[in-house]
């Protein structure tokens, strides 16, 4: 070094370096090394792509920051219309949920012991399709199965449901998003005979009163929550209604909060369109233009939960959509005064007559929020009836800021389960498998031949486990999720290895869901792969990959088709393997094009920050079925419910009653039970518990009591107590006056820790029509532990 | 000859300390033994990666927390100073936000999984001056740290990056941002 190092550039090393000491100055120094060439990573550095988050359906967009193969950083995407650049702490902490230190890297194969050993993936992909293509000789197609998610891709859903429907000729596939959001899709579906909201989050700034069915949207919709409370501060006359079973942290925002009993929302609805037939609040003309009046089955006998006698094994109650009137509407809701309403729910009768004038209000724009609460709920298409009900008595829907709003609760629940249709009974763009022309119309853009898909719908998602629990279900595929944390009832779907049946995992870690399998599959996440998600307002969004995945770890979609290709369904997939991406992309569109759910074309999605369908001519659609919006409208102005064929292409009001729920605290067990989120842990908690961060925020499940019923029984902050149903038991730390309260008689339990399962004390009732478990509302009693 | 060696191995190992190696080192203030600087050592320490918004570094209080970290910051009785809130002029963020969207305690220092994640990396980045005396650019972005004072500024302020002219209100003026290393032309 002295030999090469010249007198000129020594000499200017130490004129800088006393100039740095002189000054005690050390950025100066750092910035004379920056000048010589010295170099620290930052953000300029990285190459940043855009992705939707991988969390909650919000969708928001977020620009990750990429350096040699690694995700060094994220950042809330400004040029996204949906988050604005705000993130929340789940988004803000995305990159470190790759690189868990358990991450799956390479398939792992059950041996006789017990233990798991490494195979390569041909031998994996060959016993996965020697696996099914035997069941299928011996057993059929309804032995076998597929459970997926709303976290897959739209391609990861697409071959599912190709390889499942036009592949296997069978019917068993369902999401997790049974459990979500199911009720939702059956009651738009029931009103509009088209899946997904009107509206979009534009909403947030034109509404004035937000009234929020048992929804959280402080901890579960944190950035749409955020565009609300602007909404207020830049207009104090917005109102926030927080309608719930227990105060949580969005009850602090509320200007009213109404609390009641569970189960009894049903009553408060009726109750309010109650007043508002008495009021003469009802928007006549619209009603006159638009609507028809349905009324289904109400026989509680008939109906059931799901879980008593023959239902507990399988359950396939069907409603009946059967024509009313206008009188019947009014007659019906005679009996829902507010005195009554008050005796079932506990809800004042002066706050059920506060929620008739909001909704009542025509100056003031309303949105209806719900999520879990509504759709969790043994009555939840009643429910997602009833909160659309209100919209459509008073005129309140396809307007900015008018709308019912339902929330969704994974990335592309929307996306790929409602859209691609992912479900027992569907098929893409609001196909279902029961009509013959729509059979038709999948297999003419699939290219198979007429009567190949099964026209008898599969299991959904309860009925699904409880069939493999019997046996019946043989050989099963389960990826993006993890049942065996999040299914009701869990102890009925316990299960031990080399019992004779076959299932087949992928995960990027290990979960209780990976311990109970027999081959276990790494996956690629988020942005190790190329995918496009679609969220709660209905936008696209599609991202490139941007780092390779860990280890031999391979995309969902990509195992599923190798799986066909060797058991002779080539034909399904026939794209260039290292370009598939685009061109299975465009034919699933083809579904949509022209059916009122158009999505953008690949080339379009690559660019846009999200697209909002049905795009038409390239423009998005901001509020569907609203004249000079929505292009398949064609009226000069009001609204056009077009996809309703069935009912004269007008939206349907239902006469939905109020049902008790399916168990309720007794002396035995005393307390309700619900259970639900916080906003650090996401689902399972399989990704954000290996956040650090997240974890070290709440690192476990609690227990949260009232504070009378605490004192009552003795049990003092911290305490651990043991928590009992008819089904099974846990021990929790109590939280007494936490993030949340919960009334008198009342507990809530969050789901995502895998050594805490609530879920084992939960109950398999079910809502009647979407089938959707409902996780809010069982009887439990608490024991002080020591 | 060995006076230049000497010299050079200072240079060597000022720079070393200076901007060297990880983000979590702890640099002495000059002329004053015993005393750190901690900018770049206290980032690192509560974010997952530079940009990541900072975990709450005290126990859960019961006033909203924008009664003490308010615009201009506050002096609390037995716990130190709250720096002021930095987002006070961010769009789309006021006094009706919610701080614990994006802000979280930590209450334990277990983690469920080990992982391996590095992230960008805390260090603080000089601020590139086109000439001594010149005022130097901004190093980082200032999305939701539209208030400067809340680190330049106040007690809290850390030692190396706080600034000599908070009277001066209008930052920008004289301060931009970085936003790319391209140059428009040679």
């Amino acid at each position: 070094m002295d030999q090469t190092f010249d007198r000129r550039s020594a000499l200017k090393a130490i004129g800088l370096s006393a100039g740095s000491i002189a000054a005690f100055s050390c950025s100066d120094r750092e910035e004379a090394a920056r000048l010589q060439g010295a170099n620290a990573t930052t953000p300029a550095d990285l190459d940043w792509g855009k992705a939707p988050c991988r969390f909650c359906g919000t969708g928001c967009g977020v620009e990750v920051g990429v350096k040699d193969g690694q995700v060094l950083a994220v950042r809330g995407d400004v040029k996204s219309p949906v988050n604005k650049g705000l993130l929340c702490v789940k988004g803000y902490h995305l990159p470190s949920f790759l690189t868990g230190k358990d991450r799956l890297t390479r398939p792992l194969r059950r041996q006789a012991d017990g233990s798991f050993q490494p195979i390569t993936w041909e031998a994996a992909l060959d016993e996965i399709a020697q696996r099914f293509q035997s069941t299928l000789e011996e057993s059929g197609p309804e032995a076998v199965a597929v459970y997926g998610s709303g976290q897959w891709t739209v391609f990861d859903g697409y071959a599912a449901l190709k390889w499942v429907k036009g592949g296997m000729k069978s019917n068993n596939l369902d999401p997790n998003a049974r459990l979500c959001m199911a009720s939702a899709v059956m009651g738009f579906m029931t009103q509009f005979q088209s899946d997904e909201p009107m509206g979009c989050y534009e909403d947030f700034e034109a509404g004035d009163d937000f009234v929020l069915w048992g929804n959280n949207m402080a901890e579960m919709h944190p950035v749409l929550f955020s565009r609300i409370l602007e909404r207020k501060r830049q207009k104090p006359s917005t109102r926030i209604v927080d309608m719930g079973t227990r105060r949580t942290p969005t009850t602090e925002y509320a200007d009213l909060y109404v609390e009641f009993r569970p189960g009894s929302d049903l009553a408060i609805a009726n109750g309010i369109l109650h007043l508002l037939v008495k009021n003469k609040k009802l928007d006549q003309a619209f009603i006159e233009d638009n609507i028809v009046f349905r009324r289904g089955i109400e026989d509680l006998e008939k109906i059931g939960y799901g879980c008593y006698g023959d239902q507990a094994e399988r359950y396939t109650f069907k409603d009946e959509a059967k024509e009313a009137t206008f009188d019947d509407f009014v007659a019906f809701l005679e009996e829902y005064t507010p005195e009554k309403v008050e005796a079932i729910s506990g809800v004042p009768a002066a706050q059920v007559r506060s929620l008739a004038e909001i909704y009542g209000d025509r100056r003031r724009g309303t949105v209806s929020l719900w999520c879990m609460g509504v759709n969790q709920h043994t009555r939840g298409t009643w429910m997602n009836n009833l909160i659309t009900d209100l919209h459509l008595v008073t005129g309140k829907i396809s307007r900015p800021g008018n709308n019912p709003f339902s929330l969704t609760g994974q990335p592309s629940a929307c996306g790929t389960v409602r859209e691609v249709g992912t479900l027992s009974n569907r098929l893409p763009a609001d196909m279902v498998v029961t009509n013959e022309e729509h059979r038709k119309k999948a297999e003419k853009i699939w290219g198979l031949p007429e009567g190949t898909i099964n026209p008898k719908p599969g299991y959904h998602a309860v009925d699904m486990f409880r069939a493999l629990s019997r046996g019946d279900i043989q050989t099963m595929w389960i990826q993006v999720t993890n049942p065996w944390v999040s299914m009701p009832n869990l102890e009925r779907f316990e299960r031990s290895p080399n019992d004779g049946r076959f299932i087949v995992v992928s995960d990027i870690y290990p979960t209780p869901t990976t311990a109970v399998a027999d081959l276990i599959l790494p996956s690629a996440a988020w942005v190790e792969r190329e995918g496009v998600f679609g969220n709660t307002e209905r936008r696209t969004q599609q991202w490139n990959q941007l780092v390779p995945p860990p280890g031999e770890a391979k995309e969902d979609a990509w195992q599923i088709i190798q799986v066909a290709k060797r058991m002779g369904m080539g034909h399904l997939f026939p794209w260039p393997e290292n370009d598939w991406h685009e061109p299975m992309f465009e034919e699933y569109r083809s579904f949509t094009l022209g059916a009122g759910k158009d999505l953008g074309s690949y080339q379009h999605l690559k660019q846009a920050r999200g697209l909002i369908w049905p795009v038409v001519d390239g423009k998005e659609t901001p509020y569907r079925y609203a004249a000079g919006i929505d292009p398949y409208v064609k009226k000069k102005e009001g609204v056009h419910f077009y996809k309703a064929k069935g009912y004269g292409e007008r939206a349907a009001v239902w006469l939905r009653p109020y049902h008790p729920p399916a168990e309720e605290p007794d002396e035995a067990f005393p307390f309700w039970l619900c259970t639900g989120r916080v906003l650090e842990h996401w689902h399972t908690g399989s990704m954000t518990r290996r956040i650090r961060e997240l974890h070290q925020a709440v690192p476990k499940a609690y227990v949260e009591i009232n504070r009378a019923d605490a004192k009552q029984l003795g049990i003092q902050n911290g305490d651990v107590v043991k928590l009992a149903s008819r089904r099974g038991e846990i021990e929790l730390e109590a939280v007494i006056d936490g993030r949340g309260q919960t009334p008198r008689g009342s507990v809530f339990v969050p789901f995502f820790d895998e050594s805490r399962l609530i879920n084992k004390l939960t109950l398999d009732a079910m809502d009647s029509i979407s089938k959707e478990p409902d996780y809010k509302k069982c009887a439990v009693r608490i024991e002080l532990t020591t | 000859m060995s006076v230049l060696k000497s010299a050079l191995i200072g240079v060597v190992l000022l720079a070393t300390a200076c901007g060297g190696s990880e983000p979590a080192e702890k640099v002495g203030v000059p002329g004053q033994p015993g005393r750190l600087k901690s900018a770049g050592w206290v980032r690192a320490e509560r974010r997952a990666f530079d940009g990541a918004p900072p975990v709450i570094p005290h126990q859960r209080f019961g006033p909203p927390c924008l009664s003490c970290h308010n615009e201009r910051g506050m002096e609390v009785a037995g716990v130190g100073f709250a720096p002021a809130n930095p987002h006070a002029d961010t769009d789309g963020l006021s006094s009706r936000s919610r701080c614990n969207q994006c802000h979280v305690f930590r209450i334990t220092d277990e983690v469920f999984v080990a992982n391996d994640f590095a992230g960008l990396p805390q260090r603080a980045v000089p601020a590139a001056r086109s000439y001594i005396g010149a005022p130097p650019v901004i190093p980082h972005a200032v999305f939701m740290r539209e208030n400067c004072h809340a680190c330049h500024d106040g007690p809290a302020a850390r030692e190396e990056i706080r600034c000599s002219h908070p009277e001066r209100v209008h930052c920008q003026q004289c301060h931009v941002p970085v936003t790319t290393r391209g140059k428009f032309l040679e």
